[in-house]
């Protein structure tokens, strides 16, 4: 780039501060393109400065020196001297000092113990919830076991029907529950003929050698029904037929077959 | 127009608002051929300025007091000229040495002098409140009034800054400058007026007046050469 007239006559305007508008904005374009131009126009800084310190000093007040100064100054920290504390209170420096020392460890356990805490509750928070599972399982398998208690228990009862054997009480029924560890059950009975009062019927249970065991005496109401929780005179391992007499009042030893009035197949 | 807006080193330079500020050089394209030295008249003092710069920057009170010692007296006429005000004098110098504080490490010896950077901070700041304060119109009337050399039995901000020795060179090289050239000058310079107002002001063409700052800024300097 060729520094002509004109292109001086900018370079002067500009570096004094007095150039503006279109002209300006070519100038700096041409100080971008032009190392030149640059150069030029550095050299006419010292005259700028001839020119600002052509006119007749005036001192600044003497303050505004330390005005200034002050403005950069570092910020005082106060310190205690360092015999402020007297000889004797020695030991006041040294309790301050493991204060000092207990609170950083305090601190330190204290961030610690905030860790511990954290991670125990965690914990806890995974133990409460295998918890939960573990009791969702247990309450399965205690229905499980209730399931399967029920199934045993039937498993040791036996349900044995007895059918009338009289010709003018048909409707006579009854169904027995043995359980085989008591040796004994209920016996559920309708439709029963009344009895007079100084007899009643007599439960029979034949055993393995078809030998009839009392199991209880009954007497229905006049309904003709009746539950009986009932305990076979001695132990029988497998139950045969049962069987129901009309006796005296009280039962006998031994049935009498002439009053057979029930039987079971 | 903002003249930070204007430069790709906004932060080294003050705010003025509108034309008559004018446009101070960007310093960021002011490449020297020697690219680790600042650009233009190295005299031992620029180079003093330029490590005080680098001392001030790693926050050395000493290198600020200094640099403080050896400017401040320049720097707080030019505000008082502008100014015409002691208080406000002081206030622009102080806002221009917290500025120096704070950027002169970040100041590059390519864009030029660390003195004229400084005299140009406290000119715009200085003519930043003149506009503020409406008071242009008649600073510019004494300005042009007052447009005289210092007598030479009066010490000048230049012999404060670089001793009597090179404030005579200085000033025998500002008498020789044509009186017409030199007003127009100081009308820049110490007033804010662009080229315009300069010539509104002085009743001149403007291409009178372009001939006459360019033609006076070239004699000084060749005739500072070497001194500066």
């Amino acid at each position: 780039m060729i520094i002509d007239e004109r292109m001086e006559e900018l370079a002067s305007l500009y570096v004094i501060g007095a150039l503006t508008g279109p002209e300006l904005a070519e100038f700096q374009a041409a100080l971008q393109a032009s190392p030149k131009m640059q150069q030029f126009l550095a050299g006419l800084q010292p005259a700028v400065e001839a020119v600002a310190g052509s006119i007749p000093v005036v001192a600044p007040p003497p303050e505004l020196r330390a005005k200034i100064l002050a403005r950069v100054a570092p910020q005082k920290v106060v310190t205690l001297p360092e015999r402020s504390f007297p000889a004797a209170l020695w030991w006041l420096r040294a309790i301050a000092t493991g204060l000092a020392a207990l609170c950083i460890v305090l601190l330190l356990d204290d961030r610690q113990l905030h860790q511990t805490i954290s991670a125990q509750n965690r914990q806890i928070s995974e133990l409460q919830q295998l918890a939960q599972t573990l009791q969702s399982a247990t309450n399965s398998l205690n229905q499980t076991v209730l399931s399967l208690r029920e199934s045993n228990r039937l498993a040791n009862v036996r349900i044995t029907m007895l059918n009338s054997l009289l010709a003018d009480a048909p409707k006579m029924e009854a169904v027995t529950l043995w359980d085989y560890q008591s040796a004994g059950g209920v016996l559920v009975v309708q439709n029963f003929r009344n009895l007079p009062p100084d007899k009643d019927y007599e439960l029979w249970v034949m055993d393995e050698q078809k030998t009839p065991v009392p199991a209880g005496v009954f007497h229905p109401d006049a309904s003709g029904t009746l539950r009986l929780d009932y305990k076979a005179g001695r132990f029988i391992k497998t139950p045969g037929q049962f069987c129901v007499t009309e006796e005296v009042k009280g039962g006998v030893a031994a049935p009498t077959i002439k009053n057979l009035v029930l039987a079971s197949n | 127009m903002s003249l930070c807006a204007q430069s790709a080193v906004l932060s080294l330079f003050p705010s003025v608002d509108g034309p008559a500020a004018g446009v101070l050089p960007n310093y960021s394209i002011h490449v020297n051929e020697r690219e680790d030295q600042p650009v233009a008249g190295q005299a031992a003092e620029s180079d003093r300025d330029w490590e005080l710069f680098q001392l001030i920057g790693a926050q050395d009170r000493v290198a600020f007091a200094e640099f403080y010692d050896r400017h401040c007296a320049r720097l707080y006429s030019i505000a008082q000229r502008i100014l015409n005000d002691a208080t406000e004098a002081q206030d622009v110098v102080q806002d221009a040495f917290m500025q120096i504080w704070e950027k002169a490490g970040q100041f590059d010896p390519k864009l030029g002098r660390p003195a004229y950077w400084v005299v140009t901070l406290v000119r715009n700041k200085a003519i930043d409140r003149v506009r503020a304060s409406q008071r242009r119109a008649r600073l510019a009337e004494s300005a042009g009034a007052e447009a005289a050399l210092v007598p030479a039995v009066a010490e000048s901000a230049n012999a404060r800054l670089h001793g009597h020795e090179k404030a005579t060179l200085i000033r025998s090289a500002m008498v020789e400058l044509p009186a017409d050239q030199r007003q127009a000058i100081e009308l820049a310079f110490f007033s804010g007026l662009t080229q315009d107002q300069i010539s509104t002001q002085l009743s001149q063409p403007l291409g009178t007046i372009k001939a006459r700052i360019r033609r006076g800024l070239l004699k000084l300097r060749d005739q500072l050469e070497g001194v500066l």
